[in-house]
């Protein structure tokens, strides 16, 4: 067991390494930033607690993957992979569990660890027939894919808009909007295998416009819920969610620009902190999406 | 159809295509063979033009990728994506509309379930059957018949043979030399980036015989079995 944790701690260092990072460095940032979030979360919506346990068990079920689990199987006695999931389960939720219990709130934190431990001891089927139908199958692969992995942070977000009419929080209905669309968001940050781009007859330009267009259409899809209600209970802020609203697609097309800037290499250090600045200051955008617009042209061009 | 001129391609300082000559010819099918590592597959993706390298590569088309199904020897497959939906995704990349996919599933696949969670040979054929439907002109299989039953071995082989009658170019990698001696024109023979041999068909018995005596020798025996 031992060395299946020193194996994952070298896992993860490769991982850091590979994201540009200094371990030192990616050590101390990373606590920082989870300090960070973890406040702003708690700061801003008052469900914070159940919202927080529901990403430490999303971070969890990671380590369910069926086929890394069938591996585990393989190599060590049912006793010892017990045991190892239950460990690696709770260092994974740890971060969560100590930031909750610094905030008092000890009913979610102890729910967090029972559950924690109750999905290590159930058996993920490896061969299930069913196949969640989404409105995406006419235009693979970002929003299909994406939607079958997150579709519980949907109705999350679904139920945040819900919410915030109930208490009438214009903040959290915003919130419930941005959820979504950084849902939609993160199915653009790992880049596809290379055949996936070169099967196309596009050049790099329309390439790239089909894939904003499907963003966009999908995206308004999933958004229109949260956006028919906003609009008939916020009326009079109208002006407001459409600046967020279109602040969403300003972001969806900056990560879809940034995702293939490197190609054929994945996102790392660079991109992140010019992304992380977008974020914290928008006016920016306007010179980092012709950047990283040129940059994606330039770059599939090699391959479209 | 094809002209490969002095292509040569090198992973840092490691050189795995030298010099490489080839042509291929409209309704034709080629078979590429050679041990693991003889460059086979990087040879095939600097064709697709999924890698650079140096020399030259022209053809009849503009653009030969858009007119190329490539079957790579471990096809990726998203993790949440069905079969109907991967063969919805390559035909969208070619801007061709198939209105109806499952009349067009000759190997039988379950086409409502994740691909991911097919076997190898499953997911083999659900890439080959993609890239059928993308109505190319020009198709390079690399290792098609690994994993694959044997009913499904005589279905591509007689694919192979449609492909060439209705004039398109087959170029295949096999170690399974049967295979390749019922469909190919032409096979050449690769080791270590180089091409060093090319044989015609009735020249295949000749060249299976050689590449037993090279690739075996005496080679068991160190094993010492007992």
């Amino acid at each position: 067991m031992k060395d299946h944790f020193q194996l994952q701690f070298k896992m993860i260092n490769r991982k850091i390494a590979a994201f540009g990072l200094p371990l030192f460095i990616g050590y101390t940032i990373l606590p920082i930033v989870f300090i960070l979030l973890s406040n702003f979360l708690f700061s801003k919506i008052e469900l914070a607690s159940y919202l927080y346990g529901v990403a430490a068990l999303s971070l969890s079920s990671k380590l369910s993957e069926p086929k890394r689990n069938d591996f585990l199987k393989l190599i060590f006695s049912t006793k010892k992979y017990r045991e190892l999931r239950i460990v690696e389960n709770l260092v994974v939720i740890l971060p969560f569990i100590l930031f909750l219990i610094y905030k008092r709130v000890f009913i979610p934190t102890l729910a967090l660890i029972i559950i924690t431990i109750i999905l290590t001891l159930i058996n993920f089927n490896t061969n299930l027939n069913f196949t969640l139908p989404t409105p995406f199958s006419k235009k693979p692969f970002e929003f299909l894919v994406g939607f079958r992995k997150t579709f519980y942070l949907f109705l999350i977000a679904y139920f945040l808009t819900f919410m915030a009419l109930y208490v009438d929080n214009f903040n959290l209905a915003i919130f419930s909007l941005l959820l979504i669309g950084l849902i939609c968001m993160s199915y653009y940050s790992k880049l596809e295998n290379d055949y996936f781009i070169w099967s196309f007859n596009l050049s790099p330009k329309q390439f790239l416009l089909e894939k904003i267009k499907t963003c966009f259409i999908y995206f308004s899809l999933l958004s229109i819920p949260t956006l028919i209600l906003l609009t008939i209970f916020f009326f009079k802020d109208l002006n407001i969610l459409l600046g967020f609203l279109i602040l969403c697609y300003v972001y969806l097309t900056t990560l879809i620009f940034a995702k293939y800037s490197v190609f054929p290499n994945e996102m790392s250090l660079p991109q992140g902190i010019i992304l992380s600045i977008c974020f914290i200051f928008p006016p920016v955008l306007i010179a980092v999406i012709p950047y990283f617009y040129s940059q994606s042209i330039k770059r599939l061009k090699t391959i479209l | 159809m094809i002209s490969i001129k002095n292509l040569s391609k090198n992973y840092n300082k490691k050189r795995v295509l030298n010099s490489i000559n080839l042509d291929f010819e409209k309704g034709k099918a080629y078979g590429i063979v050679g041990e693991n590592g003889a460059g086979k597959t990087t040879l095939f993706r600097c064709i697709s033009g999924l890698e650079t390298y140096k020399g030259l590569i022209t053809s009849a088309f503009d653009k030969l990728k858009d007119h190329l199904g490539f079957l790579q020897t471990e096809p990726f497959f998203f993790s949440k994506i069905t079969g109907k939906e991967y063969i919805q995704l390559l035909a969208n990349a070619r801007n061709i509309s198939i209105p109806k996919i499952e009349d067009r599933n000759l190997f039988n696949l379950p086409l409502n379930q994740y691909a991911s969670t097919y076997s190898t040979g499953m997911k083999k054929k659900l890439a080959l059957t993609a890239i059928l439907l993308q109505e190319n002109d020009l198709f390079i299989l690399d290792e098609p018949f690994n994993g694959v039953d044997i009913q499904s071995n005589l279905m591509i082989t007689e694919i192979i043979k449609k492909l060439k009658g209705l004039g398109k170019t087959v170029i295949i990698s096999s170690h399974i030399f049967s295979t390749l001696a019922d469909t190919c024109d032409e096979i050449y023979l690769m080791k270590e980036g180089r091409m060093i041999k090319k044989v015609e068909q009735h020249d295949f018995n000749k060249l299976e015989t050689e590449m037993k005596a090279f690739t075996i020798g005496d080679r068991i025996d160190k094993l010492d079995l007992k």
